[in-house]
């Protein structure tokens, strides 16, 4: 199976990042820097956590299109702020973060979300916003997977480039912080690192 | 008027803090963590530790923060940037996050200790209410502006532990902020800065 490299941002500073280990068999972490000295040949994908030094990441813009260009998976979490790779723009924010505008609707099938029901998407614990206030505008050619708010920004897509590989955005705070949840967005991690692994 | 530089870490939020129109003229200077070990502290009076900077990053450089406060400045340090691994004086006690204390029928349980301090009549306690990571013990001869039930404080100013100033929070504005969550953090910076513009 393919492996899923995770990026690790911010030691030091309390444990409430969310940790993947335990929930998925097949990934690999580093520490965040660590990325420009590593050899992205073993690694069917890259996982890019919302605490991404977009600064630093979009040094590196040559390698990681050749690591897509070879059929590598990127999934991106946060909002595009700096330049990092063509297919990615800037934030779109919602204008306003009513209830109505943070509901999330899906607008497409995908094995990454499958049996995960949308309104555990809107509501953490009761509590909307969480997932997504805004979206990070898709290329042409993208399928938006969740809307956000009455006007569905695709606060989800997945693109498959022409050159090769794929991206999968995601316009919020990590997916990988409902590992071990306990409702139905429990099954994101596990499937998620399926998808990105090439399973589906 | 304080000069004040705050560090970029180059995450979305912080570059939606500290170079949107909102607050983009509260900074004289905006240094990248990669670059401290080039940037000109002493250019400015107060310098602002961004909410989450990466611990990691800073460590090879509290010398020269260390300096920065011994030339009798302002270090500002926001929350979730494990102050303890990159500076002397600061007890930091790291607590789980609790997020949905207003939802559930609970209380955070944040007090004001000092209330005529000057910040005050910028920013209310509930300007300064959304969640808090952990808690700080203060120094003796330290002031505690705003405590967590009676386990320590979230907000203090440190004029004891060296020559210059160290303000303290556990408070995280510039992240929810700058990910467009949480609106009293917004309130906080909209008073928080112009306060420190005026030191």
């Amino acid at each position: 199976m393919g492996i899923c490299l995770f990026l690790n941002p911010i030691k030091g500073a309390g444990d409430d990042l969310p940790d993947v280990s335990g929930y998925a068999t097949n990934i690999a972490q580093i520490d965040h820097y660590d990325l420009v000295d590593t050899d992205l040949a073993p690694y069917a994908a890259l996982m890019l956590p919302a605490h991404l030094d977009q600064r630093f990441f979009g040094t590196m813009t040559g390698k990681v299109e050749d690591f897509l260009d070879g059929g590598g998976t990127l999934v991106f979490n946060g909002h595009v702020a700096w330049p990092m790779l063509p297919e990615f723009n800037t934030f779109v924010p919602l204008e306003r973060s009513s209830l109505e505008n943070l509901t999330i609707h899906r607008l497409c099938d995908h094995p990454v979300f499958d049996g995960v029901d949308p309104d555990h998407l809107t509501f953490r614990r009761g509590v909307a916003g969480f997932y997504a206030r805004g979206c990070n505008p898709p290329p042409q050619g993208a399928i938006a997977l969740h809307g956000v708010g009455p006007d569905h920004l695709p606060c989800d897509w997945v693109y498959d480039r022409p050159k090769g590989g794929r991206i999968l955005m995601h316009a919020g705070n990590d997916l990988w912080m409902y590992a071990g949840s306990t409702d139905t967005t429990a099954r994101i991690v596990p499937q998620l690192c399926n998808w990105a692994a090439g399973l589906n | 008027m304080a000069r004040i530089a705050a560090l970029d870490g180059g995450t979305y939020y912080h570059h939606r803090t500290l170079y949107e129109p909102r607050y983009r003229d509260f900074f004289d200077g905006v240094i990248y963590t990669r670059d401290i070990a080039d940037a000109r502290f002493e250019d400015y009076d107060v310098l602002i530790v961004s909410c989450r900077t990466d611990p990691s990053v800073l460590i090879p450089h509290r010398a020269k923060f260390e300096r920065f406060l011994d030339a009798g400045k302002t270090l500002v340090i926001m929350g979730s940037t494990g102050p303890g691994n990159w500076l002397s004086g600061v007890d930091w006690h790291y607590t789980p996050t609790n997020f949905w204390w207003w939802k559930e029928g609970g209380t955070l349980g944040l007090h004001l200790v000092s209330p005529d301090h000057p910040l005050f009549s910028h920013i209310t306690l509930a300007d300064a209410t959304w969640h808090h990571h952990g808690h700080f013990i203060v120094p003796d001869g330290a002031t505690s502006l705003i405590d967590v039930g009676d386990l320590g404080s979230v907000l203090y100013e440190d004029r004891v532990t060296s020559a210059g100033t160290k303000i303290v929070t556990s408070l995280d504005p510039m992240y929810h902020h700058g990910s467009h969550f949480m609106p009293a953090t917004t309130r906080f910076l909209d008073g928080f800065l112009p306060w420190l513009r005026g030191l």
